[in-house]
């Protein structure tokens, strides 16, 4: 068995310096939200319990995202990401490729639909309705974000950004249905994302054999803020406003609850993901540079520069595959590592056959 | 400490398998990764011999895998089995396909993501045999209980290699016929070069 690495990494069981940049950072949320209100003036206080739930999502988030950079394989990929993204004669390139990388990597997620494309589809509803969704409300629950009659009978609003009004619209135009309505659009995009995924997992037996409840509380959740949020519209379009105190409450407990589950649950991989960026360039990093060749076939399989930092990782983590002198069996390519098992595996049984 | 999932044991014994690739194409098949195959497969040394070697993922008990995963996209289930990499997680570091001392995951660029053996987990699980042990005809790849191994197989079950200075505890069993000799030992190099009497037809002369 390996050293045990958990007592090393083991101390205090709330960490000192990520807590404290936790902290601040949700200090300079509410720094960001007194400003952005001009001094809480345009804050409403019916979106408090909101705030209170973004503020404890950010400290979580930021927490969690510190602790995982902490890992010692994580430290090192992160260290090595932006190593290589800075790297002289290439920062130029790299800046110049980071928005192509981001927008195929991270908006339009090429790379699921790669695997399937309802699976993409489901994700890019799910994706764009929860960017829609957070754009609009978080700058509404900030007091960034607020709207204004022209007038006095309500036909017409304006938009008034940081305080700023910008441009009015006619409530009863196509612009002002939109605007009022960007949450059940969102909604919307969100539910039918959600249903392609859960037809989709309900009828892959694989994908069901692995389920963990994590993955079906990630969609559970998403339908319940988007279906109550629905409710909040239907109450008034329909009901003459029925149960819509009610309904104000039951909405606000589902989102403060889906802000509370992010640092926890399946969605942080909405902040882990970001991470593919910086194996990009690591990777196109190594491709140029030495390649590791294997100890056994001579052959390269890896970029050198990997290789060792995996070494040093490995022995971070507490394994020691040092055969002695030196060498690590890391430094034998896989191909061979499997060969190598065979035979050792052959000779006590007695040889092959 | 109890080997079994659902009372079965995955075994594997190089040493039988005859190449017939029947279990590259059945891992195709199985569920949890359908349209891929998972599964191993090489010659040792093709100029020298026809034999072949098949490796599946062993289910390390401490995977090495998952502990130099960045992403923290290698889990381990309550039955032990070391799962595929978690799809929202998987950044497509190939740190565990460089790390696993038995070289079992396997990193596909379309979706730049890793995916390894989890034994069938859909099969597995509930009794049925992972979809390269219901296929092997020489029984390299073997599922089962250990009254049926012991009733129908020679040889013992050792649940350990070592890597050098590394010892490395497996939940999938290979078959040695000296159990007593310890640990299965992957950096000692074998005694005589294994391609002058691979079928060990010397070796067993008195």
């Amino acid at each position: 068995m390996r050293n045990s690495a958990d007592t090393r990494r083991s101390g205090l069981p709330l960490q000192p310096r990520a807590a404290a940049i936790a902290l601040l950072s949700v200090a300079v949320v509410l720094v960001l939200v007194f400003l952005g209100s001009s001094g809480l003036q345009w804050f409403d206080a019916a979106l408090a319990g909101y705030l209170i739930g973004v503020l404890m999502a950010v400290f979580a988030v930021v927490y969690r995202y510190l602790v995982w950079l902490q890992r010692p394989p994580t430290a090192m990929l992160n260290r090595r990401g932006w190593e290589s993204f800075r790297r002289r004669g290439r920062l130029a390139r790299n800046v110049g490729g980071l928005v192509g990388l981001a927008t195929t990597n991270l908006l339009a997620q090429g790379f699921i639909r790669r695997r399937a494309t309802s699976r993409w589809a489901a994700h890019q509803l799910v994706f764009w309705g929860c960017a829609l969704a957070a754009v609009v409300t978080f700058p509404l629950t900030f007091g960034w974000l607020h709207f204004e009659s022209v007038g006095q009978d309500g036909s017409e609003y304006r938009a008034y950004l940081f305080g700023v009004g910008t441009s009015s619209f006619q409530a009863t135009s196509a612009v002002g249905f939109l605007v009022f309505h960007l949450l059940n659009v969102a909604a919307f995009l969100v539910i039918a994302g959600v249903l392609i995924f859960l037809y989709r997992r309900m009828r892959d037996p694989g994908a069901l054999a692995v389920e963990r409840s994590g993955d079906f509380l990630a969609l559970a959740g998403l339908f319940a803020v988007s279906v109550t949020g629905l409710f909040l519209t239907a109450s008034t379009l329909w009901l003459e406003g029925r149960f819509y105190s009610f309904l104000t409450n039951l909405h606000a407990l589902t989102v403060i609850l889906g802000l509370l589950y992010i640092p926890f649950g399946k969605l942080f991989h909405i902040f882990q993901r970001p991470a593919n960026l910086g194996v990009h360039y690591y990777r196109s990093d190594g491709e140029t540079g030495d390649q590791q060749a294997c100890r056994r076939c001579e052959e390269p399989y890896a970029s050198s520069r990997q290789i060792a930092d995996l070494c040093e990782v490995l022995g971070q983590v507490g394994f020691d595959y040092g055969d002695g002198t030196g060498g690590i069996f890391q430094q034998i390519c896989p191909s061979c590592r499997r060969k190598m098992v065979t035979v050792a595996q052959a000779a006590r049984v007695g040889g092959f056959g | 400490m109890s080997h079994l999932i659902s009372d079965r044991v995955f075994v594997i014994d190089q040493s039988r398998c005859i190449g017939c690739e029947a279990c590259v194409q059945a891992c195709e098949e199985c569920g949890t990764h359908r349209g891929q195959s998972l599964i191993h497969l090489e010659y040792i040394d093709r100029a020298m011999s026809t034999q072949t070697a098949p490796m599946v993922c062993m289910h390390c008990e401490d995977p090495t895998c998952a502990e130099v995963c960045p992403a923290d996209a290698i889990k381990q289930n309550e039955n032990g089995v070391v799962q595929s990499a978690l799809k929202p997680r998987c950044i497509g570091c190939s740190n565990c396909v460089l790390a696993c001392p038995f070289g079992v995951p396997k990193y596909f660029s379309r979706p730049d993501q890793m995916m390894k053996c989890d034994m069938c987990y859909d099969r597995s699980s509930v009794g049925l045999k992972p979809m390269c042990a219901s296929v092997c005809p020489s029984q390299a790849l073997w599922f089962g209980t250990l009254d049926e191994f012991g009733a129908t197989r020679e040889g013992a079950l050792i649940f350990e290699l070592r890597f050098g200075n590394q010892a490395v505890p497996t939940k999938v069993g290979t078959v040695v016929h000296d159990i007593s000799a310890g640990p299965i030992n992957v950096t000692v190099p074998v005694p005589g070069l294994w391609q002058e009497d691979p079928f060990g037809l010397e070796a067993a002369v008195p």
